[in-house]
């Protein structure tokens, strides 16, 4: 309607959203310096950057989650006044958030209807939500009677991506949705988008996945540190290192672990018929400084087996840890004073206690540890807070600031660095990865890498298939809560593992 | 372009003062409850010269300590992101158990004494031990609690005031050195060990993550049922203290003691910081929110605000301090 506008002519015509030296800052840190940007309607524009780069703020910033501290947008051309999210929605912008926003207490089909039930006269029209929501749910595997503080971590992501995608809205942003999904859900999400992109909707698309990137994106912009660092309109011709490149202003050698082979040593871990819901694992045993690979599909018992040798997956069994078998830990703490540490794939949930410090947050698990008579050894806590703060590169001006206010990926560091401090002789990590950009990431691999020398013993339980290549020394997948398959050496592939998991 | 690039130096400039302003107003807000404080002292003061006395000094202190330590009480369980009412009660109960076991039991009255205190910390226990256990709403079990304790403590006294304390009892209320009264004395050390408590140990940082995020303390190898249990039981000591306290002050248990503080008792520790969905505040807060009240009840009580209109303004104060705070929350964290 605007295209016509005579300031709009000089622009192109088919620019939908044009940001306009756009900056935000919290206090201290400056989040964005400046930023200018075009998105063409129609196009599905990459967002990419490190952790921590400005991302997420920026598309706050568009929807209307937060307000710049200057700097405009102009939708078709005309200068949108900044308003609230309601507002933005209306004018057609839905965003879909890093961390999902789930009201817990509601069932999945009222959350999919968030803020647009169907109603008639004020009153709410159950019928036509629920026919609703189950035309939206179809084939997604989700139950919209079920209350959503039930659902897993990917099915509480789907809403919100469902919500979004049969939202009509003219502006899709999707803040790193893949992350938790499955090869398949994945697919179905960029077939998806495909389909509205040819109806004339406009997507931008955050992720850390370069292969994601060059599959579905017409064009990229990079942020770093807050500002504009490139970008480019032809993202089909670019590779996946000149991508990480234009991502990291440098080249990146990607971490590959030197594959061992454990099977003359003794085990340092032996489990023993472990049962429990969904759950059902006969043996299994982990030598000193192996790196074993937990893979499958989601409810196929990878994550329950890794939550309940910690004792947040109810179950039965026996665990044989450095000579003393005893029972499955019944709790955290237990499996903490056994040496057995977990780091939990959703950070939000059971990960990180938002409102503490970066410093505290480190600290909380080791904390007897480091303590005289209930009284922190400040010292010794300071020690470990800034080992953790450093190694793991924590974007913040220091560990002294609310875990709340980092970016997603620096929080996912933040409970990686707590679980480490535990100094465990078994280390699981559930996604460790996830959220994290391409360049720590290595580091993080490297990282684990490096604790295995010592003869820790190390499960990640990823769905990231090119992480359990890159990182493993052998992968069980599993099925129907039980290891359907153990790959090992060289059979551990891309290939080889998404054919196992699909099969 | 270049329009932009003329723009944006202004802009710079604004965003730079308004951060400073920004900043000003911010502290403002964080000390709010302090500069309130100084503000109605100095408001007080001007209205009657009493209440500036050394005399009205140490009976504002007097009267903040028994508020004091009901309010600390308070505050343990809201930094959990639990409630309980019962607190007030359980000081009135618990005072009346030491007393009747002295006066009807003929147990001397140190050991009477303490035997009140094992009840509320016990009573705080067993809060903390159906609010986890049994997995009870700690609002509607601690309100259940509260009833009934003010209902046993009408049974205990049948109506009647009590007023057979022993002199040992009474002396903590009413001793002086050197003219200054001593109880606030205990009110100080409270708030000193709860501050070292909070600040310094394993179980005052477990209390802060139980109360900011309890899924992820669980998994980071805090027992969350444990911190709330010992939480509520430490809580439940001092409201017992209060209780002991509050007797030994006015010498007397009346059949519904403790009962008036209820509302005070719980607005103290919010008005000073503490939040009510659990992991944020401190001492110092308490301590503010804890003298803002008093001093509101003592001036307006000293100033001659015909009686009909106390509760009114006192109300509407304690309304302005806290829509502060929202508004402070709302823009600064
Ligand atoms: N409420 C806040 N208070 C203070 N700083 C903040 C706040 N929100 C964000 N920041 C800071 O702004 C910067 C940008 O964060 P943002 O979440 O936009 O990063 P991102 O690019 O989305 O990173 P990631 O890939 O990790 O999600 C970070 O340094 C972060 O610490
Ligand atoms: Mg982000």
């Amino acid at each position: 309607m605007t295209v016509h506008d005579t300031r709009g002519m000089d622009m192109a015509a088919d620019t939908i959203l044009r940001i306009e030296d756009v900056t935000k800052t919290y206090g201290a840190v400056r989040a964005l310096r400046g930023v200018s940007l075009e998105i063409r309607r129609g196009t599905i524009h990459g967002l990419l950057g490190e952790n921590g780069a400005g991302k997420s703020t920026l598309v706050g910033i568009i929807s209307g989650q937060n307000t710049p501290t200057s700097g405009r947008i102009l939708m078709d051309g005309r200068p949108l006044e900044q308003v609230d999210v309601k507002a933005m929605e209306e004018a057609g912008v839905f965003l879909v958030t890093q961390e999902p926003m789930i009201i817990d207490n509601m069932t999945a089909a009222e959350n999919l209807m968030l803020g647009i039930w169907p109603n008639r006269g004020g009153f709410v029209d159950w019928k036509k939500l629920r026919a609703d929501a189950a035309r939206m749910l179809a084939g997604s595997g989700i139950d919209g009677s079920v209350t959503a503080g039930r659902l897993d971590a990917v099915s509480r992501r789907k809403l919100n991506i469902l919500r979004a995608m049969f939202s009509g809205g003219r502006v899709i942003i999707l803040d790193e949705p893949t992350a938790a999904l499955t090869v398949a859900d994945r697919r179905a999400l960029f077939d998806f988008m495909r389909r509205l992109k040819a109806q004339g909707v406009t997507f931008i698309f955050i992720s850390h996945y370069n292969d994601e990137i060059l599959e579905i994106c017409d064009a990229v912009s990079v942020l770093r540190d807050g500002s504009l660092a490139g970008g480019s309109e032809d993202v089909a011709a670019l590779s996946s290192e000149q991508l990480t490149e234009l991502v990291l202003g440098r080249g990146l050698e990607l971490f590959q672990r030197h594959r061992r082979d454990h099977s003359d040593k003794a085990p340092a871990v032996r489990l023993r018929k472990v049962a429990g819901k969904n759950l059902s694992v006969e043996a299994l045993d982990i030598a000193p400084g192996e790196v074993l690979g937990f893979t499958g599909l989601p409810g196929a018992g990878a994550k329950e087996l890794a939550r309940a040798i910690f004792g947040l997956h109810p179950a039965s069994g026996l665990i044989w840890l450095d000579g003393h078998e005893t029972a499955l830990p019944g709790n955290p703490r237990a499996a903490f004073d056994a040496g057995i540490a977990y780091l939990s794939d959703d950070r939000r949930k059971d990960g990180a206690v938002g409102q503490m410090s970066i410093g505290d947050n480190i600290a909380l698990s080791s904390l007897n540890a480091r303590s005289r008579m209930g009284f922190i050894d400040h010292k010794a806590e300071a020690g470990v807070v800034a080992r953790y703060f450093g190694a793991m590169g924590v974007k913040a001006p220091g560990p002294e600031y609310a875990v709340d206010t980092l970016s997603g990926g620096n929080q996912q560091k933040v409970c990686l660095g707590r679980v480490l401090a535990t100094n465990p002789r078994l280390l699981i990590v559930d996604e460790p990865t996830r959220g994290i950009d391409v360049g720590v990431k290595q580091d993080v691999l490297r990282i684990i890498d490096e604790l295995s020398d010592t003869g820790v013993s190390v499960i990640i339980v990823s769905t990231d298939t090119d992480e359990l290549v890159r990182a493993t020394d052998r992968v069980c997948v599993f099925d129907h809560g039980s290891i359907k398959e153990t790959l090992s050496g060289d059979e551990i592939s891309v290939e080889r593992l998404r054919a196992s998991v699909q099969a | 372009m270049s329009n932009a690039t003329v723009n944006a130096a202004p802009g710079v400039g604004m965003a730079k003062d308004k951060a400073s302003g920004h900043a000003v107003l911010g502290w403002v807000l964080h000390n709010v409850v302090w500069i309130w404080l100084i503000a109605l002292v100095a408001i007080f003061g001007a209205f009657n010269d009493y209440f500036l006395t050394v005399f009205n000094l140490q009976n504002v202190m007097v009267q903040a300590t028994v508020l004091g330590m009901l309010g600390l009480a308070v505050a343990l369980p809201l930094l959990v992101a639990e409630i309980d009412l019962s607190i007030p009660a359980n000081a009135g109960f618990s005072a009346a158990v030491g007393a009747l076991a002295y006066s009807d039991l003929g147990l001397p009255w140190f050991i009477a004494m303490l035997a009140g205190l094992a009840v509320g910390t016990f009573i705080g226990f067993f809060n903390g031990f159906c609010i986890t256990r049994l997995k009870m709403v700690s609002l509607i079990e601690t309100l259940s609690m509260m009833i009934i304790l003010q209902g046993a403590l009408l049974a205990l006294t049948q109506g009647k005031t009590l007023t057979n304390l022993a002199d040992g009892y009474v002396w903590i209320g009413q001793a002086t050195i050197g003219g200054w009264p001593i109880m606030p004395v205990v009110f100080l050390l409270a708030l000193a060990v709860m501050g070292v408590v909070l600040q310094r140990t394993v179980l005052g940082r477990s209390i802060y993550a139980v109360g900011g995020n309890p899924v992820a303390s669980n998994s980071a190898g805090i027992r969350v049922d444990r911190i709330k249990v010992i939480t509520y039981t430490i809580s439940g000591f001092l409201a017992a203290l209060a209780g002991f306290l509050l007797a030994s002050w006015q010498m007397a248990i009346t059949s519904n003691q403790g009962s008036s503080y209820l509302l005070y008792a719980i607005a103290a520790p919010i008005i000073g910081g503490v939040s009510v969905f659990g992991g944020r505040g401190n001492v110092r807060g308490v301590l503010g929110g804890v003298l803002l009240l008093t001093v509101i009840q003592v001036g307006l009580a000293i100033i001659n605000v015909p009686s009909f209109y106390v509760g009114m303004i006192g109300g509407v104060m304690i309304f302005i301090a806290v829509a502060i705070d929202a508004i402070r929350v709302r823009y600064f964290g």
